[in-house]
């Protein structure tokens, strides 16, 4: 598993070359230059959600804690996991990276 | 008859419509284009307003970029609206992958997609049966009824007046019986699992997606094609019982499907 921690100001935006849709309450994302698609699960896909280009990591930690009802500290460890795989799969980028 | 008589009749376009997609090939090229009156003769179109297709001509620079560009092993296509180029195909087959393709492009704003499927009619309505080479798409057709058989290769898939249909395609894999140019009412699509025994296993829209998307024909990489072709598979999904189809290649299946 990816190991990269980030910070909680850090800002991620959906790679734009991506196509994705919900279904069944879940994301599922085609990857238009290798045809690959990925699959995201009900977290990871309230997280996908979130992630606008301008809501802080933090932010969305907050709401996604309030809303599951759940510790912070927990979410945030789950979301940089995931913001982190999703990043190097190239389907987020940083606000300073582009794909 | 009159040489200009002949000439006329020689150089006259070959329409022809798969899946109501209207196409016409217009070259010089007389015995490639002799090979496709032989190969698409049970596709005929009668009309001339569909896809106007110039097969071999020399280059014609265009004013404005293709939308949709592609080359496949030395043949080129390029598509403009409704008016498309094949360019340096050098025999029938090449000539058959760039329809297929050029059909990808044309069934997207019409809700339709071509998947690796075998289409068998029973009772009125398509069983479609999808999966890659050697998941069985050709035991399935051979183990049908004479003339039930849309495809055993290449679907096409389309949804018209609310109703999603399989229409009959000449692309044929191993079974290499004539095509059908018939349509149906999908009843079910079953993704095919070679198995001990046989049995149906209902899934989710979800899974469906998972499993036919790499059975999908789609060359485009632009973005706003592969939402178009994302919004027509869920669509499909979400209309169409769907299944997963553990398949022993005998002809049980029919058995376990009509329960």
């Amino acid at each position: 598993m990816t190991s990269l921690h980030q910070d909680a100001s850090a800002v991620f935006r959906r790679n734009p070359k991506l196509a994705w849709r919900e279904i069944d309450g879940e994301v599922v994302i085609i990857s238009p230059d290798d045809s690959v698609l990925h699959e995201l699960n009900e977290t990871a896909s309230a997280v996908w959600r979130h992630i606008d280009g301008k809501l802080p990591l933090g932010e969305i930690v907050k709401t996604l804690a309030e809303t599951y009802d759940a510790p912070v500290e927990t979410v945030q460890a789950d979301v940089e996991e995931l913001a982190a795989d999703l990043t190097a799969k190239n389907l987020l980028l940083t606000s300073e990276g582009e794909g | 008859m009159g040489r200009l008589a002949r000439i006329s009749a020689y150089t006259r376009p070959l329409h022809i419509s798969i899946g109501n997609v209207s196409m016409s090939l217009n070259s010089s090229d007389q015995p490639l284009l002799q090979q496709a009156r032989i190969r698409y003769r049970d596709f005929p179109g009668s009309r001339s307003d569909g896809f106007q297709i110039t097969l071999n001509r020399p280059a014609n620079p265009s004013p404005s970029p293709p939308n949709f560009e592609y080359c496949l092993r030395g043949s080129r296509l390029r598509v403009s609206h409704s008016k498309a180029e094949f360019i340096d195909v050098a025999h029938e087959y090449a000539l058959d992958s760039l329809i297929r393709i050029l059909l990808t492009v044309a069934l997207l704003p019409k809700d339709g997609f071509l998947l690796h499927a075998a289409s068998v009619v029973r009772e009125g309505k398509a069983h479609v049966f999808v999966g890659r080479s050697g998941a069985g798409k050709s035991t399935v057709a051979s183990l049908s009824p004479e003339g039930t058989v849309l495809t055993d290769e290449i679907s096409l898939l389309r949804k018209t007046d609310g109703v999603w249909r399989a229409h009959g395609t000449p692309f044929w894999g191993e079974f290499r019986a004539g095509g059908i140019n018939e349509s149906y009412p999908v009843a079910a699509i079953h993704c095919l699992v070679q198995a001990a025994e046989t049995r149906l296993e209902p899934i989710r829209p979800k899974d469906l997606l998972r499993a036919i998307l790499p059975c999908v024909l789609f060359f485009s990489s632009g973005t706003e094609a592969n939402g178009d072709l994302l919004n027509i598979l869920m669509l499909f999904a979400q209309s169409i019982p769907c299944f997963r189809l553990h398949f022993r290649k005998d002809p049980s299946f029919w058995g376990a499907i009509a329960q």
